[in-house]
C-alpha cells in the first residue's frame, strides 16, 4: 500500500516536446505536411522515432453467434522514424487468444502505410498482402505480423486495426507511455449500462479523464440503452527509461487496467463478480482449480499418516508436510493463482507443476493435518504492484500462510531451499492478500522479508617475507545470500567448477580444503571454509610493501553510478556484509601509519558503513561493515546511497604499508 | 524336475529385473560421471534414406541427470517443419534405480512455432516436452520418428552432445538403397562399418564410454577432440528443384540457379540508379554512391518459408518494398550494381562459423550470404544487411574463411579477407592532470580500427542519454564524475572511430599511510587470469588479432614528489607481446604501453603458457607509482 501511495504522490508532469499543433483529427492515410516536419526536442532529441499519435477506442457490440456481450478493441497508431533504429517500429505484432472452448479474439482489418516524402511529395506505399504473417505460436495464442515497405530515416507509418474479444472479463488495457516520446496518445471506453469495470491507473505521471459521459448506445435491436463513455487523454510524454533496482518498468509507466465488477442484464438480478474482496475470495474458494482444489483430500488422506507418524506439534507437522512438498514436485518455473488440475493428487503423480499446483497443495495437505493454513495472494515484482482495490486479476502467485507462534509465517514449497518463512526473491513485492478460505475474509498483509541478504567473511592470514599470505578463509552465508549461494553451488556442474568460478574473479587465490556445510540443512548457518595461499596481492616498492586488506571483498564500484534516478532504488531485501581479516606479519615489517577508520551514516538509520583498522604489535586487523538496513529507497534516498558507497569504494581502497627495516 | 523349472522362472525374474534396471545410475561407470553433469545411457538412431525425396529417421535416447545442473538435458525439444512431420513420440521418467516413475501421454507434448529471433516469420516447428523430478539423478527416456519429403542435409553425428555430458553408448545407423549416393566425413580416428542388408547398405558409427569434456575458455570446438560423422546426400530433391552437393561448383550451381531471373530491376529503379551515377567516373565511385543507396533505403526483414530459405526474393520485388534478408539484399544490390555497368558475386559464408571445408561440400556449412565486386585492382566483400557497415568491411565474423562464390559456371572457393592485429587497433591517449587538492582531470582521445571498431561502433548509434549511462557503468575509474564525450566516425566509409572522453575524480590516489599510490594503467588493465588446466582437451584462439597503443602522461598534484616508479617492461611470447615503459620528469610520469596478441589458433597444451602469459601481463598492469608528500 505505501509503495501505491509513493507513486501517486511522486506523480510527474510529463516535459513538452517540441510544439506540435494537435487538431486531434485522426484520419487514416491524411497526413499533413508539418508531420513531415516533426522533430524530438530536449531530452529525447536523440529518440529514433516519435509517437505522433496512439489512439484507442473500446466497445461492446453483441455477438451473433453467441448473441452474448463482445469487446471491440481499435487501434490507430501513427509514428514518425528519425533514425534508423527505429526501423523496426515497421514490424508489427498482435497477440490474439483462444480459449479451450470455442472462446476467442479475431482481427478484423490491418490497415497499414508508409508515407515517404519525395521531392516535396507525399508518396505512399501501402502494407503488401505478401507481407502479412500468421504465427500459430500454440494452442492458445496466435500472432499476427506485419511488416511494411520503403521505410527510410523520416517516413511516417501508420497501423489502424480491429479486435474483436470474447474474453470481456478484462478489456485490453491502454499504456500512455513507451520506450519512444508520445505526442498523444487517448483511450476511449464505452461501456454499455449492463456491465460494470473496475478501472485501474498505475504509473508516474497522471493522466487526464476528459471525457465522462453517458451516451446512448444501442446493442439490440429495438431495445434503447446506454453507455458511459469515459475518455483518457495524455500529451507530450518523454519516453520511458529503464533505472537498476525496479520492480519492473511498468509499475512506473501510466497504464489502464478494467476488470469486469458486475454485470445488470434487464429483468435479472445483478450479478457481482469482483465486486468486493468477499466476492473475490467465494468465488475463488468454489473454484474447481482454487478452493474445491484445496478441498479434495484423497491425496493427503493417504500419505499423511506416513509424512507424519503421529507427530502433532504444528511447526513440526508444517515442517513434515512442506518437505513432503519440496521433495515431490517440482515448480515448472510458472506463476499462476490457479492450479493446472483440479486434485493434489494429479500433482503428485505429475512431480511437478505450476506455483498454485505446489502451494495449493501445500494447503490442502495441511488442513488436511488440521492447521490453519491461509492462502496468500500475491503479484510478483515482474508483474507490479497490485493496486490494492479489488481486483483479482492483477495478481499472478499465491504461497500459503500458517500462524505460529502469532506469527504469519509464509512458505512456498517452489523452490527446495526454501526456508519456513521466506519467500522467493519475485514474491517481494511488499504486500500480498491473505485469504481464510473457510470464513471468506481476507485482508493486507505485509510481506517484507524476515531474512537479510547477509554476508560474513573471516579472513585469518599470515603473511611472509616473499609477501605470500597464508591462512584460512571462512564464509558465512545468511538469508537471500545462503538462498543464492545454495543455487549457484546446486546448478553448478561440480565443485570443481563451482571454486574455479569462485576464483574467477580472485586473481593470485590458491585454495584447498574447500569445505561448505548445512548445504542440505536450511535451518543451519550455510558456510564455507578453506585454506588458502594468496600472491600478487601484497606488492612491493622499492623498501615498502602494501597491500589492500579488504582483498577480494572490497567493493570496487560504486554500484549507484548514474546522475539521475527518477524511480526508488528496491532491493527487494536488505543487504548487509560483515568483514574482518586477521593478519599478523613478519618481524622485519614495520607498520608506517594505518589509515584512519570512519562511520558513515545515512539518515534515519537506513543505512551504515563503517572500517576500522587496528594494529598490536606484529598483527593487524580490519573490520569492515555495510549494513543497508531497508529493501526499498525513495529516488532521494538515491543520492544518499550514492554517497555512501562512494565512501565504501574510497575507504576500502585504502592500503596498508609496511616499510622494511634496513638489514 | 521341479528345482529345474524353478530355476528357469528365476532365470526369467532375473532379465525381467534387469530390463527394468538398465537405467540405474549406479551403473554408470565412474570415468563417465567425471565432470559430467548428464550421461547418455543409450543413443540410437536409424535413418533410412528411401529415395532421393524421401527419408525416415528413427531416434531413441535415454539420458542421465546426475545433478540440478544438467536439467537443461531433461528435455526432448525436436524441430520440424511441413517437409518433415514428427510422430509417434513416447517418453517416460525413471528414477535412480532404473524404476518407471511416469510414462508421458501424447497431450503432454507441446507444440510451438520456432522462428529464429532475427526472422519475422518462419515455417518451422518444435515438439516440446519437460521432464521434471526433485530427486537426482534420474533418467529421461523418449522416442519419435520422423518422415522426411525432400532431403538437402541428413543428420549428422558426435560421440558426445556438447561439454559436461558423457556417452556410455550411442549409435547412428544410415541405411540406403542400392539406387541412392551419399556421402560422409568423419573425425580421423573414427571407424565406419559397412555392411550389406538385403540390397541395401547399412554404414554404422558408434561409441561407447565416452567421458565428458568440460567446457573449456576461448575454445574454438569439440571437433578437434571428439569422434564426429557429417553425412550428405550428393543428389537432391526439395520444394520442387533438384540439384547435388558433388562439388562446391554443383553446389554453386544450384544455388546460381535459384537466382535465375532474379536480378531484373523495374525500369523506374533502373532510371534512378543511372541518375545516380551519372557524375561518378570510376567503377569504384559508383559502387560507393550506390552501397549508401543500400544502406539508405532498406531495412533488414526476414521471412524464411521452405525453398525461400535459400532463395531470394525478386530484385524487382525489393526495389518494390525495399527490405529483405541477406540472399534478397545481396541480390539486389547485384542488380544495382549490374544496371551500372560492374558485375558482382554472390558469396555464401558461414558467418561466425568454421570456413567451408574445401573437401567437402555439403549443406549446413554456411548461413548467410554476402556480395563480392571483384573490380581491377581489388575486390570489395559488401554485407548488405546492414545500414551501418562502412563499405568493404565485413566483421570479424565473416573474415578470413573459406566463401563460395557463386558464378555463372556454378561454385568457386575463395578466402574473404584477413584483418590483421595492427588493422584491428587501439589507440589510445589520456592526459591526467592533478590538482592541488588530489582532484585529477582525466582527458581520453581514442581511436579504434576494424574489429575493434565494431566492438564500439554500438556508441556510435545509441542516443546521448543511453551513451553516458554506459560510459557511467562501464569506465572503471574510481570515483569517476563524468564531464563530457565525443563519438565520431568522421568517414562513414572507413571502420574507423574516435572518442573522447572527460571524467574528474578525486579517488585516483588511494591513501596508505601518508604514502600515496597511483596505478599507472587507469585505463586498459587486464583484470583478471585464467584459470591453468591439466589436462586441457580443445584448440583454442581469441576472438581477433588486435594491438592497444596507450599512453597516459600524469601531472602530479602540487606537493607530491615520485618516491618509486616500477621498471620497464617487455614481454614476448607466441601469443603477442607486451611492452610498458615508465618515465617520470619533474613532476610528471608518462606512461607507455603496448600489447598485440595473435588469433591463431593454439593445440590445448599451449594453453597454460598463454595462461602464464597473461598472468604477467596482469601484474605488469597493476603497477603503482608511490608518492610521498613534500609539503
Amino acid at each position: 500500500m505505501k509503495i501505491k501511495a509513493l507513486l501517486l504522490l511522486l506523480g510527474i508532469s510529463a516535459c513538452h516536446l517540441i510544439g506540435y499543433a494537435q487538431k486531434k483529427e485522426f484520419k487514416f492515410g491524411k497526413i499533413t505536411p508539418e508531420e513531415f516536419q516533426i522533430k524530438a526536442s530536449g531530452k529525447d532529441s536523440a529518440a529514433a522515432a516519435i509517437k505522433i499519435f496512439d489512439v484507442g477506442n473500446c466497445y461492446f457490440e453483441i455477438s451473433p453467434s453467441s448473441g452474448g456481450f463482445v469487446y471491440v478493441y481499435e487501434r490507430h497508431i501513427r509514428y514518425k522514424v528519425l533514425n534508423k533504429n527505429g526501423y523496426d517500429l515497421a514490424n508489427y505484432k498482435i497477440g490474439l487468444y483462444k480459449g479451450s472452448n470455442s472462446a476467442k479474439e479475431d482481427l478484423y482489418g490491418m490497415d497499414a502505410a508508409t508515407y515517404n516524402m519525395v521531392d516535396g511529395k507525399m508518396v505512399t506505399s501501402k502494407l503488401n498482402r505478401d507481407a502479412k504473417f500468421t504465427e500459430e505460436f500454440n494452442k492458445k495464442y496466435t500472432y499476427k505480423k506485419f511488416a511494411l515497405p520503403n521505410v527510410k530515416e523520416g517516413s511516417i507509418l501508420e497501423f489502424k486495426y480491429t479486435i474483436k474479444s470474447d474474453f470481456i472479463f478484462n478489456l485490453r488495457g491502454w499504456s500512455f507511455q513507451s520506450d519512444i516520446p508520445t505526442l498523444y496518445t487517448e483511450y476511449n471506453v464505452k461501456i454499455p449500462q449492463y456491465l460494470t469495470y473496475k478501472t485501474n491507473f498505475s504509473g508516474y505521471l497522471s493522466v487526464n479523464r476528459t471525457k465522462h459521459e453517458s451516451v446512448n448506445a444501442t446493442y439490440v435491436n429495438g431495445l434503447n440503452s446506454t453507455a458511459t463513455y469515459d475518455q483518457y487523454v495524455l500529451e507530450n510524454v518523454p519516453a520511458l527509461k529503464d533505472e537498476a533496482y525496479i520492480t519492473t518498468l511498468d509499475d512506473y509507466r501510466p497504464m489502464l487496467d478494467f476488470e469486469l465488477q458486475g454485470t445488470q442484464f434487464p429483468s435479472e438480478p445483478y450479478k457481482d463478480y469482483n465486486g468486493n474482496w468477499t466476492k473475490i475470495i467465494s468465488g475463488l474458494v468454489e473454484d474447481e482449480n482454487f478452493g474445491q482444489f484445496v478441498n479434495k483430500n484423497s491425496y493427503a488422506k493417504s500419505v499423511l499418516p506416513t509424512i507424519l507418524k503421529g507427530e502433532k506439534d504444528t511447526l513440526a507437522v508444517t515442517k513434515l508436510i512442506f518437505d513432503y512438498i519440496k521433495n515431490n514436485v517440482k515448480w515448472n518455473d510458472e506463476h499462476s493463482i490457479y492450479a493446472s488440475g483440479t486434485n493434489p493428487k494429479t500433482v503428485f503423480e505429475k512431480k511437478s507443476g505450476n506455483s498454485a499446483d505446489i502451494n495449493l497443495s501445500l494447503i490442502s495437505l495441511l488442513k488436511e493435518a488440521k492447521i490453519n493454513a491461509y492462502a496468500v495472494l500475491i503479484s510478483t515484482r515482474d508483474n507490479g504492484a497490485h493496486p490494492g482495490f479489488p481486483v483479482i486479476s492483477k495478481f499472478n502467485n499465491v504461497v500459503a500462510c500458517v500462524i505460529i507462534n502469532n506469527k504469519n509465517v509464509l512458505i512456498d514449497a517452489t523452490d527446495k531451499d526454501l526456508q519456513l518463512g521466506m519467500i522467493s526473491y519475485d514474491n517481494l513485492n511488499h504486500q500480498g492478500f491473505l485469504m481464510d478460505l473457510s470464513t471468506t475474509k481476507g485482508s493486507w498483509i505485509p510481506i517484507e522479508p524476515t531474512f537479510t541478504n547477509e554476508k560474513n567473511f573471516n579472513y585469518v592470514l599470515a603473511l611472509d617475507k616473499e609477501n605470500k599470505l597464508t591462512g584460512k578463509i571462512i564464509q558465512y552465508s545468511k538469508g537471500y545470500a545462503a538462498l543464492n549461494l545454495r543455487d549457484k553451488y546446486r546448478t553448478t556442474n561440480n565443485e570443481t567448477e563451482f571454486l574455479k568460478n569462485y576464483k574467477k574473479d580472485k586473481p593470485g587465490l590458491e585454495l584447498s580444503n574447500y569445505k561448505i556445510d548445512n548445504l542440505d540443512n536450511l535451518d543451519e548457518m550455510l558456510t564455507e571454509s578453506m585454506d588458502v595461499v594468496i600472491e600478487d596481492n601484497v606488492e612491493e616498492a622499492g623498501n615498502l610493501v602494501y597491500f589492500t586488506p579488504l582483498l577480494f571483498e572490497r567493493t570496487k564500484e560504486n554500484m549507484f553510478k548514474h546522475e539521475e534516478r527518477l524511480f526508488p532504488v528496491d532491493f527487494a531485501y536488505p543487504i548487509k556484509e560483515n568483514y574482518r581479516i586477521t593478519v599478523t606479519f613478519p618481524e622485519e615489517y614495520e607498520v608506517e601509519k594505518l589509515p584512519k577508520g570512519g562511520i558513515f551514516k545515512l539518515p534515519d538509520n537506513k543505512g551504515v558503513f563503517s572500517i576500522q583498522f587496528l594494529g598490536e604489535g606484529k598483527t593487524l586487523m580490519v573490520k569492515s561493515t555495510i549494513d543497508i538496513t531497508k529493501s526499498f529507497y525513495t529516488p532521494e534516498d538515491y543520492f544518499d546511497l550514492k554517497e555512501l558507497f562512494k565512501s565504501i569504494v574510497q575507504k576500502q581502497a585504502e592500503q596498508i604499508v609496511f616499510k622494511k627495516k634496513a638489514e | 524336475m521341479r528345482k529345474l523349472i524353478f530355476l528357469t522362472f528365476l532365470a526369467v525374474i532375473n532379465s525381467y529385473s534387469y530390463a527394468q534396471t538398465t537405467y540405474d545410475a549406479a551403473k554408470i561407470p565412474e570415468n563417465l560421471t567425471k565432470d559430467a553433469i548428464a550421461v547418455v545411457r543409450n543413443e540410437e538412431q536409424f535413418f533410412d534414406y528411401k529415395s532421393i525425396g524421401s527419408g525416415q529417421v528413427d531416434y531413441k535416447v535415454a539420458i542421465t541427470i546426475l545433478s540440478k545442473a544438467g536439467d537443461d538435458y531433461a528435455e526432448m525439444a525436436e524441430p520440424y517443419d511441413k517437409f518433415s512431420s514428427i510422430y509417434n513420440i513416447k517418453a517416460t521418467l525413471y528414477d535412480a534405480t532404473g524404476k518407471k516413475v511416469k510414462e508421458y501421454k501424447s497431450s503432454d507434448v507441446k507444440d510451438q512455432s520456432l522462428i529464429s529471433d532475427y526472422s519475422i516469420f518462419e515455417d518451422n516447428r518444435i515438439k516440446l516436452l519437460k521432464f521434471y523430478s526433485t530427486a537426482y539423478p534420474y533418467t529421461i527416456e523418449y522416442s519419435y520418428s520422423q518422415d522426411f519429403k525432400g532431403i538437402l542435409s541428413m543428420p549428422s553425428w558426435r560421440a558426445i552432445k556438447g561439454y559436461n555430458i558423457s556417452t556410455e553408448k550411442s549409435v547412428y545407423t544410415i541405411q540406403k538403397n542400392p539406387t541412392l549416393a551419399l556421402k560422409f566425413l568423419t573425425s580421423k580416428n573414427l571407424k565406419t562399418d559397412s555392411t550389406k542388408v538385403g540390397d541395401k547398405t547399412q554404414y554404422k558409427w558408434s561409441t561407447t564410454n565416452t567421458p565428458a569434456i568440460e567446457s573449456e575458455p576461448l575454445s574454438i570446438g569439440l571437433e578437434n577432440s571428439v569422434d564426429w560423422v557429417k553425412v550428405s546426400p550428393t543428389q537432391f530433391e526439395y520444394d520442387n528443384t533438384t540439384g547435388n552437393f558433388d562439388t562446391w561448383k554443383n553446389f554453386g550451381a544450384w544455388i546460381s540457379k535459384l537466382n535465375e531471373n532474379a536480378n531484373v530491376l523495374p525500369p523506374a529503379t533502373k532510371t534512378q540508379i543511372q541518375s545516380l551515377i551519372k557524375d561518378a567516373k570510376t567503377p569504384k565511385e559508383k559502387m560507393r554512391i550506390l552501397y549508401n543507396h543500400l544502406q539508405q533505403n532498406t531495412r533488414y526483414v526476414s521471412v524464411q518459408l521452405g525453398i525461400g530459405g535459400f532463395k531470394p526474393i525478386l530484385a524487382e520485388k525489393v526495389a518494390q518494398v525495399n527490405y529483405g534478408d541477406c540472399k534478397a539484399l545481396s541480390n539486389y544490390m547485384k542488380a544495382l550494381l549490374n544496371e551500372a555497368g560492374i558485375k558482382s558475386n554472390l558469396i555464401v559464408i558461414g558467418n561466425g562459423m568454421p570456413g567451408l571445408n574445401p573437401n567437402y561440400s555439403s549443406m549446413g556449412q554456411a548461413n548467410h550470404m554476402i556480395l563480392c565486386v571483384p573490380l581491377e585492382k581489388d575486390t570489395t566483400f559488401l554485407e548488405c544487411t546492414s545500414q551501418y557497415s562502412p563499405m568493404g568491411f565485413i566483421g570479424y565474423d565473416n573474415s578470413d574463411r573459406n566463401v563460395l562464390m557463386i558464378t555463372e559456371d556454378g561454385g568457386k572457393l575463395v578466402h574473404t579477407p584477413i584483418y590483421n592485429a595492427k588493422d584491428n587497433y587501439q589507440v589510445r591517449k589520456t592526459k591526467i592532470n592533478f590538482k592541488e587538492d588530489g582532484t585529477a582531470d582525466i582527458d581520453i582521445k581514442s581511436a579504434y580500427g576494424n574489429a575493434q571498431f565494431e566492438d564500439n561502433m554500438r556508441m556510435l548509434l545509441i542516443e546521448p542519454v543511453e551513451q553516458r549511462k554506459r560510459i557511467n557503468e562501464t569506465n572503471g575509474i574510481p570515483g569517476a564524475e563524468l564531464i563530457s564525450f565525443k563519438f565520431n566516425q568522421a568517414d562513414k566509409a572507413l571502420p574507423i572511430m574516435t572518442e573522447e572522453i572527460n571524467f574528474k575524480s578525486n579517488q585516483l590516489l588511494t591513501q596508505g599511510g601518508d604514502k600515496a599510490f597511483l596505478t599507472l594503467n587507469l585505463i586498459n588493465r587486464k583484470e583478471s587470469v585464467p584459470a591453468k588446466i591439466e589436462n586441457r582437451k580443445t584448440y583454442f584462439a581469441v576472438s581477433f588479432s588486435y594491438q592497444d597503443d596507450d599512453e597516459i602522461s600524469y601531472t602530479l598534484p602540487k606537493g607530491y614528489a615520485v618516491e618509486f616508479l616500477p621498471k620497464d617492461i617487455t614481454l614476448t611470447s607466441e601469443f603477442g607481446t607486451y611492452t610498458a615503459k615508465f618515465i617520470t620528469k619533474d613532476n610528471t610520469i608518462t606512461y607507455t604501453r603496448t600489447q598485440t596478441m595473435t588469433a591463431k589458433k593454439f593445440p590445448p597444451e599451449k594453453y597454460n603458457e598463454f595462461v602464464d602469459f597473461n598472468k604477467k601481463i596482469y601484474q605488469a598492469d597493476k603497477q603503482k607509482a608511490v608518492l610521498t608528500k613534500t609539503l
